[in-house]
Parts: C-alpha cells; sequence; structure tokens
C-alpha cells in the first residue's frame, strides 16, 4: 500500500484543516483566554504546514538516504517481490477479522468466533490443512481458560458456553 | 538503606520471582520467533499485568524486554534472519561467523555482551535517575512543557526517515491524544457524538494495533522463512572472556552509546544498535574486516542495545516521556499500578525504585543461564510454524485489548484501526514511534501549555525568562532546526563536489 507523497501529505493537510477548523468551534471556557480549543487548532496549524511540505517533497533526501543505507544490508529479489505483491490486499484480513470479532462475538460466544479467526488466518498463511481445525479449536479453547478462567475476563459465552 | 531493604524484600516475593522467570521464559521465545518483536511482546504482556502486584507487574516488563532483545539475536546468529528489529543492524556479520563455523562464539558475544550491557545500563539508571530527580523536583509548567517539546522533536529528529515526515507523525499522534473529554477544560472534542470515544483513545488498545496487529499484516506477505539447518553447538561462553579483555574501548563505547539513546526519547535498542555498528566500524583498527565475521562490531551493537533497555526508564520514570517504544508501554502499566511517574516516585516510592533496579539487575544475570538453555532449544522452537503463532496472537490482541479497555469491546475496533494505520504508515516512511510518543504525551503536553497559558495570561516571556526553561527552549528549536542545517551543509558539500577549485 504505497501512497504517493502527494496524497498523503495533502491528506494531512486536509486533516489539519478539518482539526483547525473542528477545534475553533469548541466552545470557550467563561473567563479564560485559553481553553479546549488552543491545543487542536496548534497542532491542526502544523499539520497543515508538514501536509504542504510532505506534498511538496520536502525532506525526501533524507528518507532517500535512509533507503540507500537499508538496500546496502538486504539484497532485493525479484520473486519474494513478486509473491509480496500478489499478497498485499491479504494485509486488510487482520483487522477484518478484528471487526468481524466486534460484530458478532457477543452473539455467537468467544470460541467460536475465536476458532473461525483462528482457522481462516491460519489458512491465509498457508497452514497444512489438518492442522488447521485443531489449532483453531485448541488456540480458542486455551485463551477462553486463560483469560476467562484465570484472569477473569468477562467473555461472552454465546451459542457454546465453557463448563469452567 | 531500610528503603533498599524493602526493595529486596518486595523482589523477593514469591509471586515477584515466579513473574520475573516466566517473563524471561516468555521473552526468550516471543524475541526469538522472527516477525514477534521486543515491543510486541511488550503490549501483549499487559493484560496480564492487570492482574498482578504492581511489582510483579514492571518486573515482567522488564525482563520480558531484556530477554526478547538478546534472543531476537538468535536466528540472527543461525539463519540470518532478525528475530527483532534490534537485531538488524549486525545480522549479517553474526551470520558470516556462523558460516565460519563459529556460531558458538557469535551467540556467546550477543548473550555475553547483552547481560553486561543490560548491567550497565541500569547502573546508569540508578545514578542518574534519582538525581535527576532532585533537580526536577523544582519543575514548574513552563520547564514540562520545554521538556514535553523537546521530548518530541528529539523522537523526529533520530526517526531514520524524513524528519518532515517525522514530525507530521508526531502531530498525528497528539490529535489522536485531543479526542474525549480528558482536556483541561473537560469539553467533549472529536467525539462525534460517539459515547466510546467520550473516553479518548486509549494507549493499550493504540500500541496493540501498530505494534501487533500490523506485523501480523506484514507476516501476511512475507515468505516463510526456511527451516533451520540442526547445528551442534559446542560452549557458548568458552573465549567471551578473552574477548572482553581484547575489546575493552568498544564495549563501554558501546554502552555509552546505547545509554544516550535510550535516554532520548522515541529511540531504543535498534537505534542503538545501528549507531554502535556504524560506530564500530567507523573506529576501528580494520574496518575491512567488517561484514567478514569479525566480532568487534557485534560486541560493540550488542553492549549497546541492551544498555539502552534500562536507560530508556529514566525519562519514563521521571518525566512520563517515554524514552523508547517499550517504555511507552511500560508508562501506562506504571498509571495503571498507581506508580505514576514523577520526580516525587523517587523520594515517596524509593522502597519500589530500589525494587526495579534489583529486577534490571537479576534480569540481566539470569539471562546468561536461560539465554543458554534458549540457544540450545532453539532449533526446536524455531521450527514452530508461524501459521499457527500468528493467528493465535490476532486472537490474543482481540481479548487483550478487550480486557484493558475496560471490557469494551469498543478497544477491539481501536486496534484494527491502529494495525491499518501503523501498517499504512510504516510502509509510506512515517515512524509509528513518533505517532506513539505523541498519543502517549498529547495530555501532557497540553496540560502543562495550557496552565501556562493560563499562568502567564497569554504572554510568551514566562515560558523563556526561567533560567532553565530558557536552556529547554534554546534545545527544543536546535532540535527543530537541525534536519535543516543538515541539509544545507549537504547542499553545499554536493555544490563544492560540482564545481572544484575556482
Amino acid at each position: 500500500m504505497r501512497i504517493s507523497d502527494r496524497v498523503s501529505g495533502l491528506f494531512l493537510a486536509l486533516l489539519g484543516a478539518a482539526a483547525f477548523w473542528g477545534g475553533s468551534r469548541l466552545p470557550p471556557v467563561p473567563g479564560q483566554q485559553v481553553g479546549p480549543s488552543a491545543f487542536p487548532m496548534v497542532v491542526g496549524a502544523g499539520l497543515i504546514i508538514v501536509g504542504i511540505l510532505i506534498a511538496l517533497h520536502i525532506g525526501r533526501s533524507f528518507e532517500e538516504q535512509a533507503e540507500a543505507e537499508l538496500a546496502e544490508h538486504s539484497q532485493p529479489d525479484p520473486e519474494t517481490e513478486l509473491y509480496e505483491r500478489r499478497r498485499q490486499w491479504l494485509v486488510l484480513l487482520p483487522p477484518g477479522l478484528l471487526v468481524f470479532y466486534y460484530l458478532v462475538s457477543e452473539r455467537i460466544g468467544f470460541i467460536l468466533t475465536a476458532a473461525f479467526m483462528i482457522g481462516v488466518l491460519a489458512w491465509a498463511f498457508n497452514a497444512r490443512r489438518r492442522l488447521i481445525l485443531p489449532v483453531a479449536l485448541g488456540g480458542a479453547v486455551f485463551i477462553h481458560l486463560v483469560f476467562f478462567k484465570v484472569l477473569r475476563v468477562p467473555l461472552a459465552p454465546g451459542l457454546l458456553p465453557m463448563p469452567w | 538503606m531500610t528503603a533498599l531493604l524493602e526493595g529486596f524484600h518486595m523482589v523477593m516475593a514469591p509471586d515477584v520471582l515466579i513473574a520475573i522467570l516466566a517473563s524471561a521464559v516468555y521473552g526468550l521465545v516471543v524475541g526469538s520467533l522472527p516477525g514477534l518483536s521486543a515491543t510486541m511482546a511488550t503490549a501483549l504482556l499487559v493484560p496480564v499485568t492487570f492482574y498482578l502486584s504492581p511489582i510483579a507487574a514492571v518486573a515482567t516488563i522488564i525482563t520480558a524486554s531484556a530477554m526478547a532483545i538478546f534472543s531476537g539475536d538468535i536466528p540472527g546468529c543461525l539463519m540470518r534472519i532478525p528475530g527483532t528489529p534490534a537485531s538488524a543492524a549486525y545480522t549479517d556479520e553474526a551470520y558470516a561467523m556462523t558460516r565460519k563455523g563459529q556460531a558458538e562464539t557469535a551467540l556467546g558475544i550477543c548473550l555475553w555482551f547483552s547481560a553486561l550491557g543490560g548491567i550497565a545500563g541500569t547502573l546508569s539508571l540508578i545514578l542518574m535517575a534519582p538525581a535527576l530527580a532532585e533537580v526536577a523536583l523544582s519543575f514548574s509548567t513552563f520547564e514540562y512543557f520545554w521538556l514535553a517539546i523537546l521530548g518530541l522533536m528529539c523522537a523526529t529528529l533520530v526517526a531514520r526517515t524524513s524528519p518532515i515526515k517525522a514530525i507530521a507523525a508526531m502531530l498525528l499522534g497528539l490529535l489522536i491524544s485531543c479526542i474525549g473529554i480528558e482536556n483541561p477544560a473537560g469539553t467533549p472534542r472529536f467525539t462525534f457524538g460517539s459515547t466510546d470515544l467520550l473516553g479518548g483513545i486509549e494507549v493499550i488498545p493504540a500500541l496493540v494495533g501498530v505494534f501487533a496487529l500490523a506485523e501480523v499484516m506484514r507476516a501476511l506477505t512475507q515468505k516463510d522463512m526456511p527451516p533451520i539447518p540442526h547445528r551442534r553447538l559446542g560452549s557458548i561462553l568458552k573465549g567471551q572472556w578473552e574477548l572482553t579483555k581484547a575489546y575493552p574501548k568498544q564495549q563501554v563505547r558501546g554502552n555509552i552509546v546505547g545509554i544516550i539513546i535510550g535516554v532520548l526519547p522515541g529511540a531504543g535498542a535498534d537505534m542503538a544498535a545501528w549507531v554502535s555498528y556504524a560506530m564500530a566500524k567507523r573506529f576501528s583498527k580494520e574496518p575491512e574486516k567488517f561484514g567478514t565475521g569479525h566480532p568487534e562490531g557485534l560486541i560493540e551493537a550488542g553492549a549497546s542495545n541492551n544498555a539502552s533497555l534500562a536507560s530508556g526508564w529514566v525519562p519514563s520514570l521521571l518525566f512520563a516521556i517515554p524514552g523508547d517504544t517499550i517504555t511507552a508501554i511500560a508508562i501506562g502499566v506504571l498509571y495503571m499500578k498507581g506508580l505514576n511517574p514523577g520526580p516525587t516516585l523517587f523520594t515517596e516510592k524509593a522502597s519500589s525504585m530500589y525494587a526495579l533496579y534489583i529486577i534490571f539487575i537479576l534480569a540481566n544475570i539470569i539471562m546468561i543461564p536461560l539465554g543458554i538453555m534458549m540457544i540450545r532449544a532453539s532449533s526446536h522452537i524455531l521450527r514452530v510454524p508461524r501459521a499457527l503463532v500468528m493467528p493465535v496472537i490476532l486472537v490474543f490482541c482481540a481479548v487483550g485489548s478487550f480486557a484493558t479497555g475496560g471490557n469494551n469491546l469498543f478497544a477491539v475496533l481501536v486496534v484494527a484501526a491502529f494495525g491499518l494505520v501503523g501498517f499504512t504508515m510504516e510502509k509510506n516512511g512515517y515512524p509509528v514511534a513518533a505517532m506513539v510518543l505523541g498519543i502517549v504525551m498529547g495530555t501532557m503536553v497540553e496540560q502543562s501549555f495550557v496552565t501556562s497559558l493560563i499562568k502567564s495570561d497569554g504572554s510568551v516571556l514566562p515560558f523563556l525568562s526561567r533560567p532553565i526553561s530558557a536552556i529547554l527552549a534554546l534545545c527544543t528549536f536546535i532540535a527543530l532546526f537541525w534536519p535543516f542545517f543538515a541539509w544545507l551543509r549537504r547542499y553545499k558539500a554536493s555544490l563544492d563536489a560540482a564545481s572544484p577549485a575556482r
């Protein structure tokens, strides 16, 4: 997910502008000159400035220097690069699985949700097929045991309550 | 003296000793697995520290991080894959020694000089922290304001990328810290009507996101490592004493550089290793041997990265300014456990501070026997398939953040969001450590900024009129404009090179 400096810089500048505007609309504290709006406005103004500087590629020479130093220590391999490029969309899977946990764990319970997450991610990592199911179930039960029983974290029982 | 004895008593409690031993094993295993960093090991420990006594909680973090930084060297030596980023600087050198048939010596150097470096770092903590605490007792909000800004600027200076991007990352962190009602006026800011955002973004789930989840995401795109070859290893510590006597200067220099980098906010073990390795090469009498399996650089960098760990606690304990990413997490735990950072910690809770020093020394001593065991067991542990470890870590991220975020499922969403943010930033050259520093220090920066402004009645003069605050302000401005001068010098040098002898 390489984004050009122009895009990321402009995004930061817009974010800074939004923060500045949002900060300026905060209600002041009666009888005081400085209120809750001062800090977000200062930070927002800073973000606008650095965002524009980044979009203009200022400071890029420092990055090139660091990249050159790093390149000395690793040799590029076209096969590895292709592999990485082909799998780049997979990076959305782990955060996606956490959103899944947020949405369903209360309803179907911790064990089923966690087993599903482990199973899917192990599959994405090319785990051996016959290992996926035992690890998914075993891992879910183990984590439940540690967090629910030992650390007393209230994990949702859902459809498959555990005997402890 | 009674405080020292009390400290001993605290460390010798059975729960603390068990916590040290268990977290040592945990740190050694997690650090040795490539893709799992020492910071990640610490972040995943936090939910467990919830249920421990304050001293045991701090002990787990100290021990696990020290062990993880050492054991990251093991796969570097044996397979040319750094276990943690802190080992990356000298992985080639260590592996070259292994190829020459000196795997034992390489691993021994990493272990022996790590332990010595850790103890040197601890001594610096023992000497520096109480002395600085004396000075810090007289600080007013003006000094705290400059100190915080200086800390943030340091983090942008040491980042191995564009300083402007580092400042952007730091500002982003400060903006994130604005969310919620925890500001001097108690006004809800940037909550968009969500009750979950009223309490602000919890630090620990955000750190789990950028340090643990982002690592899982990165691992998904990377190839699995090759299987580790079986190797019979001889005596690990053989010859280390001779090396200690042969390279005393390198060791001491490594320790000192590590200590300095550790104290600097935002820079930690990985930076210390890079700088020390480069320094060893620069000042060596035989620089041509570097890269071919020469112990000199390994000694200096190994002595450096472990020394930085303890000194990173100096600004963290005194000012709640994290010295590195590990202490950024530790500060959260300190607050949780009622050991609020500040200079008074050294007067009011002196026995706890002694306990902390003792734990550091103890951890670095038991590192030697446990490290040898870990090296012997590594060929088995490194065989654990990544495909099975990473998914379990994902669920740990979810449950751990749920538990630390007050049993609120919203924390899981925070982890997901920060995983995405951290991953994208890293890929595009925005240093994550600078953002983390912004998030951790945001509330403190704002508080000292607003209180100082109110006290000074809007005038800038009091910010500069007190002697210490004037010095700190000067340092801050130097740090702010340093990249510009560096660029100007380089630009001039390139101009001179382009037009020789006029």
